[in-house]
């Protein structure tokens, strides 16, 4: 694996501890876990992303917001090498891991939760996190006692069929089948898709949940002002590019952002 | 003659299921309609001929049936395993067209399968080198007239269809096999590795398949065609039972294996139901087979469109 450093990503002490919460967004040399360089990305021949870039530090929640269309999903799947960069260059604690296929990625600590079809419907609970875990070496059992706890829920239901639970219930169980390999990075998209306004609350909390367990969370979100409400930083993405970014609180309290992106001020 | 028809529709409906087990779990894993799974079949049965022909009846006897022909069937099965890996790695892998151009293709790939048998073995029929037993006397009284050989199908694909249970339910391939089955894009997410059970799939599906030729020429005899000829029950079956289904494709291979095994019971309704006349029945004999069993799946889909086991749309 190749360590080709942008000039956005000077190599530094991989163990320092940014203060990330606070200065992440204005900390251009800072060690970044996640890095996309001024990627172009789409489907077949239609480009989606337009030199784009952006970054996630350790410990992070970052929130992706932008009208539709405007390339958030295609940021997750790109990283997660479900499409390969274009252009530009996507680094992974400083390794190149553009074009990596998914179940590499998985792998080297990357965790994914797609927007629908997120468990698998057929199998049980306890099967759809023993799926997560395949890429595991050892202490499988462990970390699923583990998430058992965190989610009693799962816990409770762990042989019922996935297909049985509600909707907030899948995207907790998504949650866990992902959490299994216990990634540094954990991307979900669009957590609170067609979900109730209380269910998304709920899952939402448990996104800061994931956030407790050290994993830094890059999350697509529909609902804005939600998702930045639970996010440290935020970047609005428009036409496959990014036209803001910064601290969370300050994205929410932009007039520009608020009446272009968060429907009126 | 009802027990003699169930008994025969046991026999033949073990045949059916070994052979759509292996369609529907291709099916859902590979996503295609493998047309050449029929020649498959018969693959497994050719090389089960050759083999037993080489080791012969070596030793003693298990149900009627000489040791050397477990182990032409393992070869059976080995061989039509082998021969379908062989053919998703050098054409269907290499392919890049949708599921419809595979189905062609696969259409393709049976007349190859078949042409080259043709050409090693003729295109007469053939029988393995065991000579045909008595119905079992016991049986007799019950009008009921199965063979040895009938029990050794019976009971060789049950321990295969509960081996394959096992596999599925209890190992950690046969999760992800089901994983698969379910969501290949959340399998890959999950860091499955699903070029490698997509091979174990090919490899069980077509085992099943080879084993299930081995026992066809076994209960009935051998000819490039057998497979071929069988293959639109398997459909059948396969649809009955809800397509991408493994449990789904067993319990539809019984059904229209029963169903057309069953099929005389019409022409003699009068002699086995009470308060009718001996002489009334349906004048539809064994030759219509083949169509009861498309109508029964007919009217199954109408109630339920996605079959028995299938997952409703």
């Amino acid at each position: 694996m190749s360590t080709n450093h942008t000039t956005d990503d000077a190599p530094t002490d991989e163990t320092s501890e940014t203060d990330s919460r606070t200065a992440a967004s204005t900390d251009p040399t800072g060690d970044h876990v996640l890095e996309l360089d001024s990627v172009d990305s789409g489907y077949g021949d239609v480009q989606v992303l337009d030199d784009c870039s952006l970054h996630l530090d350790a410990g992070e929640i970052v929130c992706l917001i932008g009208p539709n269309g405007a390339g958030k999903s295609t940021v997750l799947k790109t990283i997660f090498g479900m499409l390969t960069p274009w252009e530009g260059t996507v680094h992974y604690h400083g390794d190149d891991i553009g074009g990596m296929a998914p179940e590499d990625i998985v792998r080297e600590g990357i965790g994914y939760v797609p927007q629908t079809d997120n468990v698998f419907g057929s199998l049980s609970i306890e099967e759809n996190l023993r799926m997560g875990g395949v890429a595991r070496e050892d202490g499988l059992e462990a970390v699923i006692d583990t998430l058992y706890e965190r989610f009693p829920l799962l816990d409770e239901k762990r042989n019922a069929n996935a297909r049985t639970l509600s909707g907030g219930q899948r995207q907790v169980l998504a949650f866990a089948r992902a959490l299994v390999m216990e990634p540094d990075v954990l991307l979900i998209d669009e957590p609170s898709a067609g979900l109730a306004p209380n269910t998304a609350a709920e899952v939402f909390g448990h996104v800061e949940a994931v956030n407790d367990m050290d994993t830094a969370v890059l999350m697509v979100e529909q609902n804005a002002k939600k998702g930045l409400g639970i996010s440290d930083r935020g970047y609005v993405l428009d036409q496959g590019t990014v036209r803001f970014d910064g601290a969370a609180d300050s994205l929410l309290d932009s007039d520009e952002v608020s009446k272009l992106y968060l429907g009126g001020g | 003659m009802v027990l003699d028809l169930l008994a025969s529709g046991l026999v033949y409906s073990s045949i059916i299921v070994l052979g759509s087990i292996g369609l529907s779990l291709v099916y859902s894993i590979a996503n295609f309609a493998n047309f050449a799974h029929g020649d498959t079949m018969t693959v497994g049965a050719y090389a089960a001929l050759v083999t037993f022909g080489a080791v012969g009846s070596l030793g003693g006897t298990v149900l009627g049936l000489p040791y050397g022909f477990f182990v032409a069937l393992v070869v059976g099965i080995g061989m039509a395993a082998l021969v379908a890996v062989v053919t998703e790695k050098v054409v269907y892998e290499a392919m890049d067209v949708g599921s419809i151009g595979l189905l062609i293709t696969s259409i393709g790939i049976a007349f190859v399968y078949r042409a080259v048998i043709q050409m090693g073995f003729g295109a007469d029929f053939t029988r393995y080198d065991i000579s045909a037993l008595r119905p079992i006397d016991a049986l007799l009284p019950y009008g009921i007239r199965v063979t040895l050989h009938d029990v050794a199908i019976v009971a060789s694909a049950t321990v295969l269809v509960v081996g394959l249970h096992v596999l599925l339910q209890y190992t950690d391939l046969g999760r992800k096999m089901r994983a698969m089955a379910d969501n290949p894009d959340l399998a890959r997410v999950s860091g499955i590795r699903t070029d490698r059970v997509k091979l174990a799939t090919w490899v069980i599906g077509a085992g099943l398949a080879g084993a299930g030729g081995v026992f066809l020429g076994l209960f009935s005899r051998l000819a490039p065609r057998m497979g071929f000829d069988l293959l639109l029950i398997i459909f059948a079956a396969v649809i009955l039972g809800g397509i991408g289904s493994v449990y789904g494709a067993m319990l539809g291979g019984v059904l229209i294996g029963m169903v057309t095994q069953l099929t005389p019971i019409l022409s003699e309704l009068g002699t086995i139901l009470p308060l009718v006349p001996d002489s009334w029945g349906i004048p539809i004999g064994i030759e219509y087979a083949n169509a009861i069993a498309f109508v029964i799946m007919v009217a199954v889909l109408l109630v339920r469109p996605s079959g028995i086991a299938g997952e409703a749309v």
